[in-house]
Formats: C-alpha cells, structure tokens, sequence
C-alpha cells in the first residue's frame, strides 16, 4: 500500500530485518521437526525399538507408494477418494448456501425449520450409513451422500447465523434507497457474508473428508479409506500408513487452496 | 411563507412485539420549511429515529398524518459504506439501487467527489480512508440520488471530536449551498444550536414536542463553528438543558 523501500529509516529496517529472521527460524523449526520425526521412525525401526510390522516405517511407506504406483493403482485410490470428496463438497457448499438463503428470505420457514435443523445436526451422521447403502447400493452414491450429510447442516446453521447477523443499520440504509428485498440479499447480505461463506467453506472441506472416509470404511471397492481398512484387514500396516499420509497431504494441500481462493476474493481486508 | 416541505400531523406510532406494546410517538405536530434546518433534540430512545423512519417512509405511523414534500436522503450514525466496495462503488449504491446508473449520474457523482476532496480515493476501500473523509463519502452517496430533504440521525456522533466539529461545519455549508432542507437529529445540544435554524425539543418516551425554539445567532462568519461563539449561545443552551430534564 505504501512505497517503504525508498526512503526507510535504519530502525525500521532493523525492525524488518528482525521479523524476517524470526520468520525463518519458525520455519526452519517446523521443517527439523518433520524431518525429526521421520528420521526417528525411521531409526527406531532400524534399532528394533519398535515393530516395523505393527508401526511399519518411513522407507517400508515409500515402498508400498512406489509399488502402488507402479500399477497405477494408487492414482485410482486417490481420485476416487478426492473425487467423491470434492463432489460432497460441492454439492454441501452449493445446497447450504440455497437453504440458508431460503431460511434468511422466509422467517415463516426459517423458524419452521429450527426444531428440524437442531435435532439432524446433534445426530451422528454416521448412523444414517447403512440407511445409504440399503438405498443406493454399494457404489460411490453413499458415499458422497456420506460426505454431504455431514457437512450440510452445519453450513446451513452457520451461514443463516451469518446472514442474520449482517448489521441492520446497513439493510436500513439500502430500504432508504428504495431497496428491494432481492437487491438487498444480492448487495448486501451475500457480499457482507463472504468471511462467513469462506470459513463455512473450509470447515466444510474438512468435514467432506470425514464423510467420504467414513464411507468408504463402511462400503467400497477403491478409495484410499478402502486401502486403509484392506490393509488393516491383511495386517499390512505399511499400506495403513501410507495411505494416511497421502491422506493428511491431500487434505492439507486443499485447505492451503482454499486460504489462497479466499485471500484472492475477499481484496479488501 | 416558504414552501412546507414536511408536515406532521398528530403523528403517533407504537411498536409491537410479543413482549407488549411501545409507545413510541405521541401527539407530534410540527412543520418543516424550504431550507430550513430543524433539529430534533431528545432524551436517549424517546423515539428520534423512530420519527425520522417516518418521514423516510420506512415506517407507517399508528395515527396522524405525514406530507412529505420531495424526496428524502437520510444519513445515518455510523457512515455504513459498505467494506467490500471501493468509494465509487458505495456512493453510486443508491443510483444502483433505483437503477439510475448512468453517464449524467457518474458525471454528477465524479463532480461531487472531485469538490469534495474525495476524487484522488475513488478506488480506496472505506478502511483506507479516514473517518472523516468516510463521513464525506456517506454524504455524496446521499447526495448522488439529489434528495430535497436530508435527514441526518446522529450523523456525526461515531467520529471524534475534532473530526466532529469539522465535519459537521462542511456539511452544513454543503447543504446550505445546495439549499436542501434538513432534519438533524442529536444528543448535542451545541450541536443543534450551532447548525439548526429552529430546535424541536422532544419529551421521554412517549416523545411528544415539548417545545420548539427558534435559533436567532449574530455571528460574523455564518457557520456552525463561527457561531459557537454567538452571544446567545449559552443561553439557548441553558434552556434547552433545562427543559431536557437530566438526571444521572
Ligand atoms: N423495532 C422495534 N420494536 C420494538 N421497539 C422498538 C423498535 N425500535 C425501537 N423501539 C423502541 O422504541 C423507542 C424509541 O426508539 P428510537 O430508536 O426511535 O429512539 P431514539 O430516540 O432514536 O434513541 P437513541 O437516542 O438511543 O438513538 C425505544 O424505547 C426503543 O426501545
Ligand atoms: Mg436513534
């Protein structure tokens, strides 16, 4: 915003300098950590601390990644895992945003709503799985169904909070203008609940995993939630562990996604 | 006799919830000329903005009759410009609003922000601009629609002082200029007395009109700042606190 590089004092850049280090000591750390971790696995394994076989070990995990990749198997694994979350994602994101904006334009429906919101979010979603499969049969269906029950009402419930708490002052001021309800959802309520909408959007993504995992733990035929549950099955904790850490990189590398997304929207902050 | 451009008519108006009735407005009758600046003065919820929502249509009253004469701008206590927009995009909202975008309300709206000092933060967002100048925007955004009658609910208590004594002078003398007639509703009793022409006192809740008082200042500069230092001013002061009533 400002142009500090022309004409800085020496404190500041000291100060600058100062942060800049502080920087890359956190980041230093968080890399030696990681790598720790692995190393003394890895290590721990070698010196039979522990038993590879049970807590399998970071270059038995390569292997098993490499050899599922050689038959290109684990690519599957992982689209069909990333594919089914993405779609309960979508289809989470996309419905929520419609019934909470329902819920916002019809306090009649919003109230009617409430005792049903209430009771389906304490519910575990997880007790709704066989009722999936009996219904949809052993394919990807349940599953994203998985995915989109457990992430629906909590988007619902947060967004139509978010909507409801958008100052009145400002809706007051688009009625001064001769607003009509329309125009005051589209310039106000909406754009005013784009941090609401992106935080609702990331917790939604985690959530997406959790359903489509727990999916596929309960019916499948591929997924990585599948490889988990095989290799648990054949006592393969290799193919366990590996798949956990694909896992865990996938779900990180879709969360960093969205934090980009939502810097790119919201320019104003 | 000047053109009346707000008649109010034994107006009254209740608030209904579950919890019970509000009475809110009782009995209010005063009239507001051509460019006459009128202040409404008041405790704390006896019913000022709840006064002003009907001369703005927003709210029906219970009883009595409202003639506006017109169209309405109405300024609220904070500025409200909307964080997502740039100050082009907030103070063509109202055009937008009434569809009204077009090369002869741009150039209007570009005028007002180039004489305003505002035409170099166009493409600012609000909180890249000080509170002042977010008060300005608030102003044209207004004024963008070419309101006859503004109507100013505690426009200027969200600033500090300083910004506050300054803001309020400009204002002034913009509408003076541009020969709106304005409402302007306020805690400040200084504040009334310096920009207002005639002063509605108002009781607690139920507000009915406890008196009216018309401001006569001799002032060399006629401004609200200037005239601050009017040999009236303490006394018209002195009256409209004691008829406010205060207890703490
Ligand atoms: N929508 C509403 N429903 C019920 N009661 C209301 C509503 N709006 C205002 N009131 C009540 O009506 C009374 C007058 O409110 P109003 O906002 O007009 O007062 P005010 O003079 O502007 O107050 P302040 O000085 O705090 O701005 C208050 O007692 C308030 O609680
Ligand atoms: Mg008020």
């Amino acid at each position: 915003m400002y142009d500090t590089t022309s004409n800085m004092s020496k404190e500041h850049m000291e100060f600058l300098k100062k942060v800049k280090r502080k920087e890359i000591a956190i980041r230093t750390t968080q890399v030696i950590i990681l790598i720790a971790f692995f190393a003394l696995w890895e290590i721990a394994g070698r010196l039979k601390l522990i038993d590879p076989f049970l807590f399998s070990q970071p270059s038995r995990m390569l292997k098993t990644i490499i050899n599922l990749s050689k038959d290109g198997s684990l690519f599957t694994h992982i689209w069909v895992t990333l594919s089914e979350t993405l779609i309960g994602f979508a289809l989470g994101t996309i419905i929520g945003i419609a019934i909470a904006i329902m819920l916002w334009w019809s306090s009649f429906a919003s109230k009617v709503a409430e005792p049903y919101l209430i009771v389906l979010n304490s519910l575990p979603k997880i007790a709704l799985g066989p009722i999936f499969i009996v219904w949809m049969g052993n394919g990807e269906a349940p599953i994203i169904t998985m995915g989109l029950a457990i992430s629906l009402i909590v988007t619902i419930i947060s967004l139509e909070t978010g909507f409801m708490q958008v100052d009145e002052d400002k809706i007051k001021l688009l009625k001064t203008f001769g607003a009509t309800k329309y125009q005051i959802l589209t310039k106000c309520i909406l754009p005013a609940s784009i941090p609401t909408i992106m935080s609702a959007i990331k917790i939604n993504m985690g959530l997406s995993w959790v359903g489509v995992i727990t999916g596929e733990f309960l019916v499948s035929k591929a997924g990585l939630g599948y490889l988990i549950v095989y290799g648990g099955q054949i006592f393969k904790l290799d193919i366990v562990m590996s798949s956990v850490l694909i896992l865990s990189v996938l779900a990180a590398l879709m969360y960093v996604l969205l934090v980009y997304i939502e810097k790119k929207i919201i320019k104003w902050q | 006799m000047d053109k009346v451009m707000v008649e109010l008519k034994n107006v009254s108006l209740n608030y209904h919830t579950v919890n019970g009735e509000t009475e809110a407005i009782k009995n209010v009758s005063f009239n507001v000329h051509e460019g006459e600046f009128v202040g409404v003065i008041g405790p704390s919820g006896c019913g000022k903005s709840t006064l002003l929502s009907i001369i703005a249509g927003l709210l029906k009253p219970s009883g009595g009759s409202v003639k506006v004469n017109g169209e309405v701008g109405y300024m609220l206590q904070r500025d409200h410009l909307f964080e997502w927009r740039n100050i082009m995009q907030n103070v063509l909202l109202g055009l937008e609003i009434q569809n009204a975008v077009n090369d002869d309300s741009i150039r209007h709206v570009e005028g007002l922000l180039d004489r305003y000092g505002l035409a170099e933060f166009k493409y600012h967002y609000p909180n890249q601009i000080s509170g002042g100048m977010r008060q300005r925007a608030a102003l044209i955004r207004t004024l963008a629609l070419n309101p006859d009658i503004m109507l100013l609910d505690e426009a200027f208590s969200a600033l500090d002082y300083q910004t506050r004594l300054a803001i309020s002078d400009e204002v002034w003398s913009i509408l003076k200029n541009v020969k709106k007639t304005a409402i302007i509703v306020t805690h400040d009793i200084s504040e009334a007395i310096a920009m207002c022409d005639r002063i509605v006192v108002l009781s607690n809740r139920p507000a009915v009109v406890k008196s009216i008082h018309e401001i006569h200042l001799t002032c060399d500069t006629p401004s609200p700042i200037g005239c601050r230092k009017a040999p009236e001013f303490r006394e018209y002061f002195n009256e409209i606190w004691k008829e406010l009533d205060v207890h703490v």
